[in-house]
């Protein structure tokens, strides 16, 4: 009920005008999705998807105004439901003031949105994609919580490279971020009898540097963060050294094609203590997806990914420890405001995408998965 | 002779009404406050003050891009000097808001309210069709990129 009264207000706010409000300054922006899962194996997203499941809702509004020439201030507010991960509490995806001093340097300050690979700012924002799931392997929509933003502070600004350079943009963060309440992470910590007054947090720096190349619709860049966790709960505790995540990237447009491509590795080391046990949890994540889609027709899109995960500080024989991703998808834009998607995904391993708490009878390595999603934006 | 422009006219305002069909580049006519000191802007400055990268004109003068909701004219703009459809445009921006990154340009449903706006505004910039009397403004050329 909760989560229907909340999509009700977004709705409501929505229905103050279909265009977005611009009262002076201020612009007010949103979206509003349900999605539907159903997979032949398995229970996807800790959702019940191998019963059909539409539980995905999620939403956000976004509030800007910018307060002088140079100074903006802005909120989001995003809510989500995808199984028994979000909740019907509302979070606060970014919310800062951001002083532009000029072209080549600005700083924002507050809940800042991380700049991780081509994608990790904005993926929780569906109107933005062709895919119900951005490719898996590098945007776990489970687990995606804790890399979304953090709280403190971002220089940013491009570089011009010549007449015949093309651009350097760069983005550097630094600040604090916790797991969320709701997330993925913490279920899974629960599920090793972990659990927490207050969610486990941690420093996290890091900066992006892309290269808007002079070849008109070819970007190339990379990502670093270092990351680290401490939690502490009455059975135990979490702490995680700083990690330094790795990104490369690349994204090409012309015309109606669009090809992207991503190499993450993302070695790190958790240790959990519960009671008087110790238990070292040692991971090296190696994912990487190429894609292409193409504009069929005005309101039409198409495309497919292959998304590829592997945990090569385990057995990488066994299915828990990879994770590849058919995906083929497309959306269908009604108008500038509703849009629907369908997407079929092929499934190997059960190494990201579930939950013991949902697959309680254990996994089938391979399913495959059937999604639909509808939205509204403005 | 009056007739025969008259015609040349409505001929062309008929082009660029019919979305998509006809209209070119030179229908398209860019124009900024008269307060701002620039006579000409490439149109790689264009897209770049289009799509949010730069933010200030050559002489270092703010600029405040605006926007049609659409039609024929906004089709042509954004294909010839930015390089997008509307579609990829509204994408585009829609990214910058929903990630804090920008603020959407503002958009007006005619032309006689942009060229009102762009009247009054400092720094305002935003394209017109050629048919449009642009005496309240500063028409400014567009030169290929250098």
């Amino acid at each position: 009920m909760t989560r229907l009264r909340i999509l009700l207000f977004l709705l409501c706010l929505c229905s103050i005008g279909l265009r977005a409000q611009d009262l002076d300054n201020l612009q007010i922006h949103g979206f509003a999705t349900q999605g539907f899962l159903y997979s032949s194996q398995n229970n996807y997203l800790t959702m019940k998807s191998s019963s059909g499941s539409a539980q995905w809702t999620e939403g956000a509004i976004s509030l800007n105004d910018a307060v002088t020439d140079k100074l903006r201030v802005g909120i989001q507010l995003h809510m989500y439901q995808m199984g028994q991960v979000g909740g019907p509490g509302i979070i606060v995806d970014w919310a800062s003031g951001d002083y532009k001093v000029n072209d080549q340097l600005g700083f924002r300050e507050g809940k800042v949105k991380v700049p991780l690979g081509l994608f990790n700012d904005s993926q929780v924002v569906d109107p933005l994609f062709l895919w119900i799931l951005l490719p898996q392997c590098n945007y776990p929509a489970d687990n995606r919580d804790f890399d979304l933003a953090v709280l403190g502070g971002e220089v940013y600004g491009g570089l011009p490279l010549g007449p015949h350079g093309g651009r350097l943009l760069y983005r550097g963060y630094l600040g604090e971020n916790w797991l969320d309440a709701n997330g993925g992470y913490v279920q899974q910590l629960a599920g090793y009898g972990l659990t927490f007054p207050s969610p486990p947090s941690g420093r996290a720096f890091g900066g992006d540097v892309r290269w808007a190349t002079p070849w008109k619709g070819l970007t190339l860049g990379s990502s670093a963060q270092s990351q680290s966790l401490d939690g502490t709960g009455p059975q135990g505790t979490v702490h995680m050294p700083p990690a330094l995540l790795v990104a490369y990237y690349a994204e090409w447009k012309k015309g109606r094609w669009y090809l992207a491509g991503e190499y993450w590795r993302s070695p790190f080391e958790p240790v959990l203590t519960i009671a008087t046990t110790v238990i070292p949890v040692v991971v090296d994540q190696r994912s990487w997806y190429p894609m292409v889609s193409y504009q069929l027709m005005h309101k039409l899109q198409i495309g497919t990914y292959y998304s590829h995960y592997v945990n090569k500080a385990a057995d990488t024989s066994l299915p828990a420890n990879y994770s590849k991703d058919w995906v083929v998808s497309g959306r269908y834009d009604f108008n500038q405001y509703f849009y629907g998607k369908l997407e079929g995904h092929f499934l190997h391993g059960t190494g990201l995408g579930y939950s013991a708490a949902t697959n309680l009878n254990g996994l089938n390595s391979n399913s495959n998965m059937l999604a639909a999603r509808v939205g509204f934006t403005f | 002779m009056k007739t025969s422009s008259a015609i040349r006219t409505l001929l062309l305002g008929l082009a660029i009404l019919a979305p998509g069909q006809g209209a070119t580049a030179q229908d398209v006519m860019i124009v900024v406050n008269k307060g701002t000191s620039i006579s000409e802007i490439t149109i790689g400055q264009l897209r770049d003050i289009f799509t949010g990268t730069r933010s200030r004109f050559n002489n270092g003068g703010r600029a405040l891009p605006v926007l049609l909701k659409g039609g024929a004219v906004h089709e042509v703009f954004l294909h010839h000097y930015v390089g997008d459809s509307p579609e990829e445009f509204r994408l585009r921006w829609r990214k910058a808001v929903f990630t804090g990154q920008g603020s959407m340009p503002r958009e007006f449903a005619t032309e006689a309210a942009m060229l009102e706006y762009v009247a009054a505004t400092p720094g305002a910039i935003g394209y017109v069709s050629r048919v449009v009397d642009p005496q309240a403004v500063k028409v400014v050329t567009i030169t290929a990129d250098r």
